[in-house]
Order: structure tokens, then sequence, then C-alpha cells
């Protein structure tokens, strides 16, 4: 056999290896799946075994005792506060970091950046008094202002570093044609940033909608404020037994992720890769 | 001066939103866990109850917990980092190869990092506790019968595993990337001098991948000193507390057990450490980082 031809042979056999790799590797998301389609006596018989008609009645049943459109509602609710507070905020306040170089701006540099230094376990405890009292616990728009908090360190962090490599020049032709400091930054550098704004909501987004400590501080005690992971926890908890209803109540919760991703694959994997290296 | 002055109000504005939110989410919260530590304080009664160092001392002492699940967090964080990077590595090397499945695959690896963590820990206690119940009468092998939750160390190793298999995908992309940074030109002077496929990997590429390593090394251990949601869904810190982590012991401590002041106390010497840790391992990684 010549060379080329061997080298063929060996990409194709690793391309089986791989294959087969990967789909033992999402096999149990497979199994989640094909679960929460039986009725409960397939469950408990056969795990493996594909179901023998689908059991419709299931999510019909769990997404009824659940009010998963409410949850659904509730989880869009505070990721969009979440995310525009922290792609707002922090752009804004890295534009002034990056360009203006003062005794303020290096402070306000250093304070807006090092929480990322402290767990979010660290300070939980207290959180939750001080949310207490300034009344942005148990509320869905208090939820999604606290992570303003918790995502600015690291989006400003992010958008700092990008900054830097916008030309001077450009802001400095705007000041020139008479646009004002919050003009400038909205026209025309804001546009700027799209890449790393896209890199930045693709993070916050996975992490916001998928967050369960501090939504279970915060939100837990009433159903009309629970986000999706949480009440899933909750009802996985009550019908630990009756895995038919827990299985769909867990796909109900990933399902929009697992939809999400599927379609923007390309970019969802770019921005996380994006955020690693410049973070 | 009016336009110095006009900056530095615009200074202020553009920055103050960022300023006040993290003050008031993080460094009040980081203070006032500052002086709970030294408080007994069970949340309800109105005045903490100042103790002095007394929280520090019962953390240290002999039978504590908190010592406990500082080891076991050490213990999951250390072969957390080793499997989720090799693993990684041996992934993202095939994956960079002209297969043309290639990117179907990498998404594949990369769907439990997208899923909450709350519910992979339930996928997976589903499976050790039904689906390997199914398998072992299928096929009859012996580790499909072992209690996977049921015994310390099998407990141990299984939320390792569910930990690693969640966030895999997540440091396989990071590598990819990585992989396809490094020049081609490099690795085809060292195929013309004679390098075997191997040789090329350990003396070119994995050096050359350093900046990936440190930061998949260090993104690994921040995320596993902090592992919580998979372990309350797994096992919630059983058997025995066997799997039970630092995080689990201050989220228990204060709003289980109520005891706020002990609760802040953990959660200061967690920090320390924590922070101890990651500045160790960040100056290690970069000096020890190639240039080329």
């Amino acid at each position: 056999m010549s060379l080329a031809g061997k080298k063929k042979l060996k990409l194709v056999i690793l391309a089986v290896v791989m294959g087969i790799i990967a789909i033992v590797y999402v096999y149990p998301v497979f199994l989640m799946f094909i679960n929460s389609l039986k009725p409960f006596g397939e469950v408990v018989v056969d795990v493996i075994a594909l179901p023998t008609k689908l059991e419709w009645a299931n999510y019909t049943h769990v997404i009824d005792k659940m009010s998963y459109g409410k949850l659904f509602i509730n989880n869009v609710m505070i990721t969009a506060i979440g995310i525009v507070g922290i792609v707002g905020f922090s752009s804004m306040a890295s534009y002034i970091l990056s360009r203006r170089r003062t005794k303020y701006t290096r402070l306000a540099h250093l304070l807006i950046t090092t929480p990322m230094l402290i767990p979010f376990q660290t300070i939980m405890i207290t959180l939750l008094k001080v949310m207490n009292v300034i009344n942005l616990s148990g509320s869905r728009v208090g939820l999604g202002i606290q992570y303003w908090g918790f995502g600015i360190p690291m989006a400003a962090f992010i958008y700092s570093n990008f900054m830097a490599t916008i030309p001077k020049e450009i802001d400095e032709s705007a000041f020139i044609d008479g646009a004002s400091t919050f003009r400038t930054f909205r026209s025309i550098i804001f546009p700027l940033l799209k890449s790393v704004t896209f890199t930045v909501v693709v993070l916050d987004v996975m992490w916001i909608w998928n967050d369960f400590l501090l939504p279970l501080l915060m939100v837990n005690s009433s159903n009309d404020t629970k986000t999706l992971v949480l009440s899933a926890y909750t009802f996985v908890g009550q019908f630990n037994t009756q895995w038919h209803y827990a299985m769909t109540a867990m796909v109900l919760a990933v399902l929009p992720s697992i939809i999400i991703f599927i379609l923007l694959q390309k970019y969802i994997v770019e921005g996380v890769v994006a955020g690693a290296v410049k973070g | 001066m009016g336009r110095n002055k006009k900056e530095s109000f615009e200074n202020v504005l553009f920055t103050i939103p960022s300023i006040i939110m993290v003050t008031i989410t993080i460094y009040i919260p980081f203070i006032m866990s500052g002086f709970y530590s030294l408080t007994e304080w069970n949340g309800i009664s109105k005045e903490p109850r100042f103790i002095g160092l007394e929280n520090f001392k019962t953390l240290f002492s002999g039978s504590s917990e908190f010592v406990k699940s500082l080891i076991f967090t050490g213990k999951y964080t250390v072969l957390f980092m080793i499997f989720s990077n090799v693993l990684a590595i041996a992934v993202a090397v095939a994956l960079v190869q002209k297969i043309k499945t290639a990117n179907i695959m990498r998404g594949m690896f990369f769907i439990p990092y997208i899923m909450s963590m709350t519910i992979v820990g339930f996928i997976w206690k589903f499976i050790f506790s039904q689906g390997f119940a199914t398998l072992f009468e299928k096929t009859g092998m012996e580790f499909l019968n072992w209690s996977w939750l049921g015994e310390r160390n099998l407990a141990f190793f299984a939320v390792v595993f569910v930990g690693v298999w969640q966030s895999l995908g997540f440091y396989i992309v990071l590598y990819i990337a990585g992989l396809q940074a490094v020049p081609k030109d490099v690795l085809e002077a060292a195929t013309v001098d004679g390098a075997t496929s191997w040789k090329r990997f350990f003396r070119v590429t994995l050096p050359l991948l350093g900046p990936s390593i440190t930061t998949c090394v260090f993104m690994s251990l921040t995320n596993a000193v902090k592992v919580f949601d998979i372990i309350l869904a797994l096992t919630k810190g059983g058997p025995g507390g066997s799997t039970y982590s630092a995080t689990l012991d201050i989220y228990r401590e204060a709003f289980q057990n109520n005891n706020y002041g002990l609760g802040s106390a953990k959660s200061l010497v967690f920090f320390v450490i924590v922070l101890v840790i990651t500045q160790v391992v960040l100056k290690v990684m970069n000096s020890r980082e190639v240039d080329l």
C-alpha cells in the first residue's frame, strides 16, 4: 500500500474510533430522552430499550405540574435583565478605563475587576442578608439585577483587553466632529465591540440560564419566581422514584439549551473559546 | 480647566454603575463576612454575639467536618484537573486530524457542558442506580453491579467521573483552538528532521501548547474547588461524608444548621486557601511557558 493510502486508512480508523467514543459519550443524554417517553413500567423493567410507544402523556403531565410556561418566562426574564445590565455597564466602564489613564480610572479598574478572585461561596451567606435589606431577594427582577454585580468583573476585564486594540484615532475624529463622549461610545465604539459583546453574551447566557446556587438562595421560596433548573431540582426530589416524570422534567429543563446549541454550535464554541483566551 | 472637570465627571459617570453593583453584591457582603466570622449568630436573634477568634479555633479542631471537606475538595480537584486536561488533550489531538465529522463530534463532546450541572448530576444518579442494573443483567459485567453511589471510594470516583464528563467538552474546544494555532512549518521541520509522531507531539506540540495548558489548568482548578451542584444532585455529600465538599459544608453550616458566624468563618478560610493556591499555580504555570 502507498504511503498516502496508509495515511488515509489511519484517518478512517481514527474517525470510526472517535465516532464510537463520541456516541458513547452522549449516550446518557440519549437515555434521558428515551426514558422520558416511556410509561413507568417500562422504565423500571428496561432502561436501555427504546420505548414501545411514545408516552407523550408524561410531558403534558409534567408541563402542567411544573407550570413550565411560567418557568420558561421567568428564566428568559432573569437572563435578559442580567445580560442587558452586564453588557451595558461593563462596556461603558471599560471604554473609560482603557481610554483615560488617571488615578481615578486606575482605582476604578482595580475595584471592578478584583472580585473575579472572590469565590461566590465566600460571600453567599451575607449576600442573602444584604439582598433582604435592599429588597432584591425573592423577585425575578431583583435576581436579574444581582447578576450585574457578579457578571461585570469578568465582562469588564474582557472588554478592557479588547478596547486596547481599537485605535484611538477613531474616537478622536468623532470628538472633532463634535460628538459627546457618550455619543462616541454609543454610535462608534460599541458597534466596534460587537465580537466581544457576542462572547460576553454567550458566556453569561450559559451561566445565568443554568445557574443553581444563587437562584436557590434568592427565589426558591415561591413557585412564581422559580427558575427552570430550580424547579426541576425540586421536582426530581419529590418524584425520585417515579423516574419517568423525573426524566421528563430534566429533559424540559435542558431542552432549550440543547436546541439553541444545535442551531448555533459554531458561534457558541467560538464565543466560549474567545472568552477563555481573553479572560 | 473646564474640560478637565468635565472629563473627571464623565470618568465617574461611566464607571459608577459598575462600581456600585460590585460593591453591593460583592464587597459589602465580603466585609460583612469578615465581621460575622468573629461572632456567634443564628440569623434569628437580633444581635450577633462577639466571640473573637473562637470560630476559627472550632474550624481546625480535631473532629471538624470542615477539615475533612477541605481534604475531599483537594483530592477531587487534583483528580479533576488531571483527568480533564489529559483526556481533553487526547481527544483534541484526534479531532484536529483531517476527519470529516470532526465538528459534529466536537459538538457531541460539548453537549454536557451546556446542560445545568444539577441535571447532569440527576442523569448520572439515574444511570448509576437504574441504568447500570439493566446493563448488568444484559452483559454480566461485574463493575456494573457495584454500588457506585453507596460505597465510599466508589462514590468518590463517581463524583470525579461525572464532574469530568460534564465539562470535558469545554477543555476539548480550548485545546483544539490551541492546537490549530501551533505553526505547521515547525511541525513539518520536525518531520523532515526525522521525528516520529510521538516525539513530535511531546517535543514540539506539547511545549507550544503552553498557553492553552495554562488557561485550562487554571480554569479546571478554579472550577473544581467550587464543586457544588453536581454533588448536591448526585450524592448530597454521602455516603458517610465521602463526597462532602467545602462549598457544601459552608452551605450546610449557614443555611441548614443556621450557624451564620461559623459559616462565615469557613467561607473566609476557603477564600484564603483558594486565593493562595490559584496564585501559586498561576505563577508556576506562567514561568514554565515556552516562547516561540
